[in-house]
């Protein structure tokens, strides 16, 4: 298979304690290709999170596949993922959290010490890599964090709201930083998110649940004209692009119909 | 505890004024002095039982038997819990049977443990370690179930082996727990000790505070009070030391 991530008819449950059947996907398709980045979107209670855990293979689905595409030299890819929360863990310097994906799979080595200094350098990092997570501010914890998802080396990566919680300004430089991964590393990202403007902003292209149990209502190319040229995108400069307010009514309008479809049901 | 030097003073401040105005109203027969005793009939006891007597030996003695029932009680229990947490279902059976453990008032099990296993030391052992064992084996089950459940989803979705999860989450989360256990269970360690010795034994400053009682000699009992909760304030704060070293990251904040 050519995706790094495909999605086919994926349906899922949950039985309540009652024995009563919550129905939560039906029969969800789509698939994520190399270096390319899928926004899905949908209301809240849409079970954003749930197609988090079972893409991630914390839960199993009860019907359909996930399939992990192969890395260019045939090895098996892998997902990693990053939340809202920074989920650092206190006892531990910044490079040890960095390394931890490494750590649980290998003992580590100098190399590996190398390049998690070269990443945490890369982000502005390199004067805290022996502090611990405590004195750091939120966006800086949240590139720690980033930079322990990516030195494991995944072939996907997972956002689920990871930006969320900062301010504004660090919020566009850590969608920047997602951006040009995709360019440098070729990495595929999978972001899950309510924000619209982030949605079109930062994804080629966007999947929008809706309904209960939910299923893909939309999916919409986002191509930007930025600066006019050929210019690469990235936070800002996406955000002012022609289309941005054509799009953002597009999703919305699709967001909303699938809202009143609902209410109505 | 930068902070609490102004507390410290204060308390300080306000101990001395008391034992001064307790030892002046028993000077002037305000209060019977031979019913409460006096700070200075307290400093003779101390004087004679370090000099003539076996206070020294008593105060080792005790010391031993809190010591050894605190490290083994708590240890066996913290040990017992933790490794639980592979176990979510044994679990659940083996917490149900030491909440039950845990309501049985351990003293009570005094006169047995000093039936079974004499009147020296090792009884005194056994009484402080049964009276840590239950509370630290609670604290350490709840204290590893209570993990971050998106930390542990982090670790799974690292491909983590459970032994490498334990080492490396659940054994570094837990260790503030464990020595906030540690704390609490040097009080309730002494009390076990000092009980049992009140119930059979020939040494101990738990004998020493019982015979003195006999004699009506309220003084040395006093002194046997200040030398427990002195061993009690010491043994916490070497546990808030080493606490202090090894939570580091903690301390720091």
């Amino acid at each position: 298979m050519e995706n790094r991530l495909e999605v086919s008819h994926l349906s899922h449950a949950f039985i309540k304690a009652n024995g009563e059947e919550i129905r939560i996907f039906q029969n969800l398709n789509f698939a994520v290709g190399a270096a390319e980045i899928v926004a899905i979107v949908g209301r809240s209670g849409a079970g954003k999170s749930t197609l988090f855990n079972l893409i991630s293979g914390l839960l199993k689905p009860s019907a359909g596949k996930i399939a992990l595409g192969a890395r260019e030299d045939g090895s098996a890819g892998s997902i990693a993922y990053m939340l809202q929360k920074d989920l650092l863990l206190p006892w531990r310097t910044i490079l040890e959290n960095a390394v931890l994906g490494i750590e649980l799979q290998r003992p580590v080595t100098t190399a590996d010490r190398s390049r998690a200094k070269d990443m945490l350098a890369r982000y502005g990092l390199e004067s805290v890599a022996n502090a611990y997570p405590h004195s750091l501010s939120g966006g800086m914890k949240q590139r720690v964090a980033l930079t322990r998802t990516l030195l494991a080396n995944p072939t996907v990566v997972l956002l689920d709201e990871p930006f969320s919680a900062l301010d504004y300004e660090t919020r566009l430089m850590l969608e920047n930083d997602v951006i040009s991964l995709t360019r440098s590393e070729g990495t595929s990202v999978i972001l899950v998110t309510h924000d619209i403007d982030e949605a079109i902003a930062m994804s080629n292209r966007i999947v929008v649940l809706g309904g209960r149990p939910a299923k893909i209502t939309r999916e919409e190319n986002i191509v930007l004209t930025v600066d006019g040229s050929s210019a690469e995108r990235d936070a800002v400069t996406a955000r002012g692009a022609p289309e941005f307010p054509q799009f953002h009514k597009t999703i919305w309008n699709a967001l909303r119909a699938s809202d009143v479809a609902h209410a109505s049901a | 505890m930068k902070k609490s030097n102004g507390a410290t003073l204060i308390v300080t401040t306000i101990l001395i004024v008391l034992i001064i105005l307790w030892q002046m109203a028993a000077q002037a027969n305000l209060i019977n002095g031979q019913l409460l005793g006096s700070p200075i009939g307290i400093f003779h006891s101390a004087v004679i039982g370090v000099t003539k007597g076996q206070l020294l030996y008593d105060t080792w003695v005790t010391l031993v038997e809190t010591l050894l029932g605190l490290v083994v009680g708590s240890g066996l229990g913290i040990g017992l819990g933790l490794v639980l947490w592979f176990y979510p279902r044994t679990s659940d059976i083996v917490e149900q049977f030491s909440i039950l453990l845990n309501s049985i008032p351990k003293i009570a099990l005094g006169p047995l443990i000093i039936i079974w296993f004499g009147s020296g030391m090792i009884s005194k052992i056994w009484l402080a370690g049964i009276s840590t064992f239950a509370v630290a084996m609670i604290s350490a089950c709840a204290a590893a179930q209570e993990v971050d459940k998106d930390l542990l989803n982090l670790f799974k979705s690292f491909k983590a082996q459970r032994m490498m999860i334990f080492k490396k989450l659940i054994l570094p989360a837990t260790i503030p727990w464990i020595f906030s256990i540690l704390r609490i269970n040097i009080g309730f360690a002494l009390i076990g000790a000092v009980v049992g010795e009140f119930i059979a034994s020939e040494n101990g400053l738990g004998h020493a505070v019982f015979v003195a009682g006999s004699l009506f000699d309220l003084n040395s009992v006093w002194l046997g009070v200040v030398i427990l909760t002195l061993m009690a304030a010491i043994l916490t704060w070497v546990v808030q030391l080493i606490e202090e070293r090894i939570v580091s990251w903690k301390v720091s904040q």
